[in-house]
C-alpha cells in the first residue's frame, strides 16, 4: 500500500478556527442553558399563582376560617356608594351575588378604580376586614366609543 | 415567477406594509375617539392584540414548516431556513406583545406584571422561542440542526393553543379576546375603532410577510455562502494534498 501525502498546514486548518467553534458551542449551550432555567422559574412561579388565581369573594367568606390570615387574591364588584378615601387609601365593599366584604386598601388604587366595576383584591383577612396593598381592576373587552349622551346603567354597562 | 417579479412582489408586500402601519397610528391616533371607561387608553388596542397575533402566525408557520422538513418525503433546506426566519420574527412579536401589554396592564389594570394563567403561558412562549433559536446557533451538522430545531418547534406551538384558551380554562386577570368568532358572533370593537382594529391586523400580517421573506432570503444567500465557502476550502486543501505529494 502507497504512503499517504504528507499533509501541508493550510489556513482553513488552524487552530483559531477551533476555538472559535469552541467558544460557539459553549455560549450557545449557556445560552440555551440560561433559557432553560429561566423557563423552569417563570412555570414555577407560574404554576403557583396561574391555576387558581383568585377566589370570589363568596368563596373567600366561606373559607374565612381555613384561609386566616394568609395572603391571597379575590374577586368582585365594587359596591357604588360604598368608596371612601383614607390618609392610607381607600375603603370600599366588595360584592359577589349576595356575599359582601369590606375592603381596606393601603396605597393608591389604579387610574380605572371607580364603582361598580370588577376587581381583584390582594390582601388578608383581619377579622373581618380584608386589608389589602393591591387592587387590580379586572375589565372587559368591550371597547365603546365615548358618548356624552350615552347613559350608565347601574353595574357600569352604557346603553347607547 | 421570475425573481425580478418576486423582488417587486416583495417591493410591494413592504410598501403596503409601511402604509399600512402609518395607517393605523393615523387611526389609532386621530380618527378614533376616546373609549368610555378607558379614555385614550384604548388607543393601545390598534397595537397589541395585531401584535400578538402576528407572533401565533409566526409560530404556526414555524411549525408547519418544521413538520414539512421532519417528513423525509418533503425534507428541503428551505423548510429549515422558513421555521428559522419565522421563529425569529415570532420572537420578536411575542416581546413586542409582552412590552405593549405591560404598557397597557399598568395603567388599566394597576400592575406592570401579574402571574396570571395568560402572561406566565405568554412569557414561556418567549422563552421557549428564545430557546429555540439559541439551539439554532449550536454547532452541528445542518441536517441535525434542522431535526433538532424542529422538534423542539413542534413541541413549543402546545403553548399556543394554551395561551389562546387559557381565559376560558383558568380565572385570569386578563380579558377574554376582543374580537371573537363564536356562537354569538360577539364583536365588542364599535365602529371606526374596528376598522382600525382591522388595519392594524391587515398591516402587522403584511409586515410579517416581508420581514419573513426578507430575512429567508438572507438566510438562503448565507447559506449558499457557506457551502461556497466549503467548497473553496475543500478545493484549496485537495490542491496542497496533491501539491504534497
Amino acid at each position: 500500500m502507497a504512503a499517504l501525502p504528507e499533509v501541508r498546514e493550510t489556513e482553513w486548518k488552524t487552530v483559531p478556527l477551533a476555538r472559535r467553534t469552541r467558544r460557539r458551542m459553549v455560549g450557545a449551550i449557556a445560552a440555551v442553558a440560561v433559557i432553560l432555567l429561566a423557563l423552569v422559574g417563570v412555570l414555577a412561579e407560574g404554576a403557583k399563582n396561574a391555576l387558581e388565581y383568585y377566589v370570589t369573594v363568596q368563596q373567600a367568606l366561606a373559607q374565612r376560617r381555613t384561609l386566616g390570615s394568609q395572603t391571597f387574591r379575590m374577586e368582585g364588584i365594587v359596591v357604588p356608594g360604598t368608596i371612601r378615601e383614607t390618609p392610607e387609601g381607600v375603603d370600599f365593599a366588595m360584592r359577589y351575588n349576595d356575599a359582601v366584604a369590606r375592603v381596606v386598601e393601603v396605597g393608591n388604587p389604579p387610574e380605572l378604580f371607580q364603582p361598580s366595576i370588577p376587581v381583584v383584591v390582594q390582601g388578608h383577612f383581619d377579622g373581618s376586614v380584608f386589608v389589602s396593598d393591591l387592587i387590580m381592576v379586572k375589565h372587559t373587552s368591550s371597547y365603546v366609543a365615548a358618548h356624552p349622551e350615552r347613559i350608565a346603567d347601574a353595574g357600569g354597562s352604557y346603553r347607547p | 415567477m421570475r425573481s425580478t417579479q418576486l423582488r417587486r412582489l416583495r417591493r410591494a408586500i413592504g410598501a403596503a406594509a409601511l402604509v399600512g402601519v402609518a395607517a393605523t397610528a393615523w387611526l389609532g391616533l386621530v380618527v378614533t375617539p376616546p373609549a368610555e371607561f378607558f379614555g385614550n387608553l384604548v388607543r393601545l388596542l390598534y397595537v397589541h392584540p395585531s401584535m400578538a397575533w402576528v407572533a401565533f402566525l409566526a409560530f404556526g408557520v414555524t411549525t408547519l414548516a418544521s413538520a414539512l422538513y421532519l417528513w423525509r418525503r418533503t425534507r428541503r433546506p428551505a423548510w429549515d431556513l422558513l421555521a428559522a426566519a419565522s421563529a425569529e420574527v415570532g420572537v420578536v412579536f411575542t416581546g413586542l406583545t409582552l412590552v405593549t401589554g405591560s404598557i397597557w396592564g399598568r395603567p388599566t389594570w394597576g400592575v406592570w406584571w401579574t402571574w396570571d394563567a395568560l402572561l406566565t403561558a405568554t412569557a414561556v412562549l418567549f422563552l421557549l422561542y428564545l430557546g429555540y433559536l439559541a439551539l439554532r446557533r449550536v454547532p452541528m451538522s445542518e441536517e441535525r440542526r434542522g431535526v433538532r430545531s424542529a422538534v423542539w418547534a413542534l413541541i413549543a406551538f402546545v403553548d399556543v393553543p394554551i395561551i389562546n384558551q387559557s381565559v376560558y380554562w383558568w380565572r385570569t386577570l386578563h380579558q377574554r379576546p376582543s374580537l371573537s368568532i363564536g356562537p354569538t358572533n360577539a364583536v365588542e370593537v364599535h365602529g371606526i375603532m374596528a376598522v382600525a382594529l382591522a388595519v392594524s391586523f391587515v398591516s402587522f400580517t403584511l409586515t410579517w410577510v416581508w420581514m419573513v421573506w426578507v430575512r429567508f432570503d438572507l438566510a438562503r444567500r448565507q447559506r449558499a455562502l457557506e457551502q461556497l465557502e466549503l467548497a473553496h476550502a475543500i478545493a484549496e486543501r485537495l490542491e496542497s494534498v496533491e501539491a504534497g505529494s
